[in-house]
């Protein structure tokens, strides 16, 4: 059996004092859509960000296939081919849409593929190449970062709230597109939602945070799946 | 509207915020006690000399605190104080010269340092502040007001006495430990009311500005004003400060309106910790003692030894000696205790909004277009709305949503057309004067003021209204019910203490619709109001959102990416693709439209 693609055991942190996620355990299997819900302010970012090495980690231990990577810094846990979308934009913003790709997606060849594959979805990026990112609007900032992360080819992608400031067809598309790219790379997502309508359709595996504890997890396709998420997120 | 939000954590919060005032207060007069005994006790143990430094120093300190006011708290980084105290120097200097000396000339010289500073200070002001201008470019122009002022008193020959400078006149008769007192009082006094100002509740305007100007602007708040009177009113202070100086030393000399002082100033801000007013008073008392102690004992080494340690002090604390001192006294914590948390009183909301009597008309938008470079972005854009409608704005990301609200929020955005707020035109006005029109933007991305409270933003929102002491904090804080129904639906309520920084980005949002309704608008532009809140919030919100249009006659334009959110609460909806109003209609004509799911929301639903 192979190892998780990423793999957190009993792990707390948070801000200062504060602590704001508590001994959260979690697998994801390659090749795994993982949807991690709560309502805001339960701790869904703040796990993100301990995971990619922004947050100090308090106790616990995380591992990417089977690797530890508890104690490492950011730029060596993106590294090991971690794709992290963070809800702020987080493009260059005087850089042009190719630039900004370029940057993620060194090898031209890998790009042209991607772009290939993602315009699709993201008709606007081929198109506009040249544009300067930073006058693109906020829902096309936040396409062309989810298409950066997916470009680059890496074994685990995390995304924080893909589908907020998205048009309904678009991501209708998104979840059609994320199911393929796990088919055909294999790769592995965590995505923290709250577009419940989305996770069910996409996701394999859900897990619930409130107030930094996971109160519920499962899989989507269970039966009470649907109704046991929208009642925990309406309490 | 609902039941009044009378919480029972209300009371205790706003004990603890007495409390909390009540220490302040106390640590504000001790420490003044302290200090003021001091000064006076400080001739009779002290030598001449040192007395004689110490004078300096103290009016040194008095300018460094002004610099530590305007960059520490404000963001603007100032070479120019320096400017201000030369004309302090020079209004001494040469009326003591040229018309001599007497109680009458003294007040003149005086008069002439205060109102030439502030003369000076409005100018650079309308210079470097104006909406718009870049806070590299107001640092350029405050170095560039020494150097000029300098040039000026070079080339005024024999009259200013050029690069030499006046000495010899007669001056007051006052003992030099006479000085020492006058000048101590004077830097305790001035310490002290900064003190209680950047608290007060305007000195909290202060960091927003810092943090998010742009923001402000769209608060109404008239930045460029409030930082050219704070400039004035930094300029008088260092004005005095060079006048008493001049008086003492009976010395004159373009050095003490040069750029180096100024830039000096800085530094010893910076080493003391900017933002936090008493390390530079006592970084630059330090600093300034030190350097004439080490310039007399080893006249070759001093510099050196003063630059090492300057080195030494930014590895071992970047923020400051301040900073380092406050933390080791509070045990190694980054952060103070909990900020304190003002009691909630809600308001009765005011009558509906005023306006242009009968017309219904809020919101008059003809012709608009925008242009980015090459790009038309907005492309002829044409429709009314009115009081008490709920206007939905939809269309695929990059249609120019967007673009439309920040066109109506800022009269200087469009490229073409016209807008008209309640019958009057917004031409092109800046946004702090658009929100006196009646206009409230929330942005699509939450940024707000990172080191303020919950409660000090919404202040800050509200100060337009309502406004802030300049002395003072407010124990309460009174909100429209909206604001307030906004704060208890998301939970923001019981967490009016936290910094913005640690909130999730949900709750910030939720912040932002809180700060915009409590401009009390009349015309609300919402840019994704729901943005990051979960389905029962957003009906929550929607809700609020639609009690205020129906009981306020507010006019609400708002950005949503939900159709069923949208559905559920807009009396219209305005489809826009590529620039241009597509379909304008009910809920029913839009939203089911093929159109609609051609474009926009796709095939299955």
């Amino acid at each position: 059996m192979t190892a998780p693609a990423l793999e957190l055991d009993s792990v707390s942190s948070g801000y200062g004092l504060a602590v704001v996620v508590r001994d959260v355990a979690l697998d994801i299997r390659p090749g795994e859509i993982f949807a991690l819900l709560g309502k805001n302010g339960m701790g869904k970012t703040t796990l993100l960000k301990t995971v990619m090495g922004f947050l100090p980690i308090r106790s616990g231990a995380i591992r990417m296939s089977g690797e530890d990577i508890t104690a490492e810094p950011p730029h060596r846990i993106a590294r090991r081919a971690i794709a992290y979308t963070p809800q702020e934009q987080a493009l260059f913003q005087d850089l042009s849409v190719e630039e900004n790709l370029a940057l993620a997606v060194r090898d031209e060849a890998r790009r042209r593929d991607g772009l290939r594959r993602l315009g699709e979805v993201f008709p606007f990026i081929p198109q506009r190449l040249k544009q300067r990112a930073g006058t693109l609007s906020g829902g096309e900032q936040k396409m062309l970062l989810i298409a950066r992360a997916l470009m680059s080819a890496p074994r685990l992608v995390l995304v924080d709230e893909i589908t907020e400031g998205l048009q309904p067809s678009v991501i209708q598309k998104l979840a059609a597109v994320l199911k393929a790219e796990r088919e055909r790379a294999g790769t592995a997502m965590l995505l923290v939602e709250q577009h419940v309508a989305f996770v069910l359709e996409v996701a394999d595996r859900y897990a619930v945070l409130k107030l930094g504890e996971i109160v519920d997890r499962g899989a989507v396709a269970d039966a009470g799946a649907e109704p046991r998420i929208t009642a925990q997120l309406s309490v | 509207m609902s039941k009044a939000p009378g919480r029972a954590a209300a009371m205790p919060a706003a004990l603890r915020a007495g409390a909390a005032r009540r220490v302040d207060t106390r640590a504000l007069v001790a420490g003044s006690a302290v200090a003021l005994a001091l000064v006076a006790a400080g001739p009779f143990v002290l030598p001449d000399f040192m007395v004689n430094n110490l004078i300096r120093a103290f009016l040194y300190a008095a300018v460094a605190l002004t610099v530590d006011v305007l960059w520490g708290y404000t963001g603007v980084l100032t070479f120019g104080q320096s400017a201000f105290f030369g004309i302090g120097v020079y209004a001494v200097g040469l009326i003591f010269t040229h018309a001599g000396f007497n109680f009458e000339y003294a007040a003149l010289a005086f008069a002439a340092a205060v109102i030439g500073a502030v003369i000076v200070a409005l100018l650079v002001g309308w210079l470097a502040f104006y909406h718009g201008a870049s806070p590299l470019y107001a640092s350029v122009v405050t170095l560039v007001l020494p150097i000029v002022v300098t040039q000026l008193l070079y080339s005024g020959g024999t009259f200013t006495g050029s690069s030499s400078g006046l000495s010899g006149f007669e001056s007051f008769q006052i003992e030099l430990d006479a000085w020492f007192r006058i000048a101590g009082a004077f830097l305790v006094a001035v310490t002290a009311a900064t003190w209680l100002f950047v608290r007060s509740d305007a000195g909290r305007v202060l960091v927003a500005i810092r943090e998010n100007e742009p923001r402000c602007e769209y608060l109404g708040l008239d930045v460029s004003r409030i930082k050219t009177w704070l400039l004035a009113a930094s300029a008088v202070v260092a004005s005095i400060a060079g006048y008493a100086f001049a008086s003492v030393q009976m010395v004159v000399a373009p050095e003490y309106a040069g750029f180096v002082f100024g830039t000096e100033l800085v530094i010893w801000v910076a080493l003391g910790g900017r933002g936090t007013l008493i390390g530079p008073v006592v970084g630059t008392l330090l600093i300034d003692v030190s350097t004439a102690y080490l310039s007399g004992n080893m006249p070759f080494m001093w510099k050196l030894v003063i630059g090492v340690t300057f080195v030494l002090v930014i590895l071992a604390a970047p923020e400051g000696i301040g900073p380092l001192a406050a933390r080791l006294l509070r045990g190694g914590r980054r952060e103070g205790p909990g900020a304190e948390v003002p009691e909630v009183r809600p308001v009765a909301d005011a009558a509906p909004a005023a306006g242009a009597e009968g017309a219904g008309a809020a919101l008059e938008v003809s012709g608009v277009r925008k242009r980015f470079g090459s790009l038309l972005v907005l492309d002829g854009i044409d429709f009314v709305a009115r009081r008490g409608e709920l206007l939905s704005l939809v269309g695929p990301n990059g249609a120019g949503k967007t673009t439309l609200l920040r066109c109506i929020a800022d009269g200087g955005e469009r490229s073409a057309g016209d807008i008209v707020v309640n019958g009057r035109s917004i031409e092109r006005r800046p946004p702090h004067e658009c929100v006196g029109l009646g206009v409230g933007r929330k942005f699509q991305n939450a940024n707000i003021f990172d080191a303020l409270t919950v409660a000090e933003t919404i202040r800050i929102a509200h100060a337009r209204v309502d406004r802030p002491s300049l002395w003072s904090r407010s124990a309460t804080l009174d909100l429209p019910q909206a604001v307030l129904r906004v704060l208890q639906t998301t939970g923001l309520d019981q967490q009016l203490g936290t910094r913005v920084r640690h909130l999730s980005h949900g709750q910030k949002q939720a912040l932002e619709l809180a700060m915009v309704l409590s401009l009390e608008p009349s015309v609300l532009l919402l840019d994704e109001p729901t943005a990051g809140l979960t389905k029962p919030e957003r009906t929550l919100i929607g809700q609020i959102l639609v009690d205020l249009a129906h009981t306020h006659d507010l006019c609400i334009v708002l950005v949503e990416h939900d159709l069923d959110f949208v559905r559920e609460i807009s009396s219209r909806v305005i489809v826009l693709h590529q620039g241009r109003i597509v379909l304008d209609g009910t809920v029913a004509e839009v939203v089911d439209s093929e159109t609609v799911r051609t474009i926009y929301s796709g095939a299955r639903r």
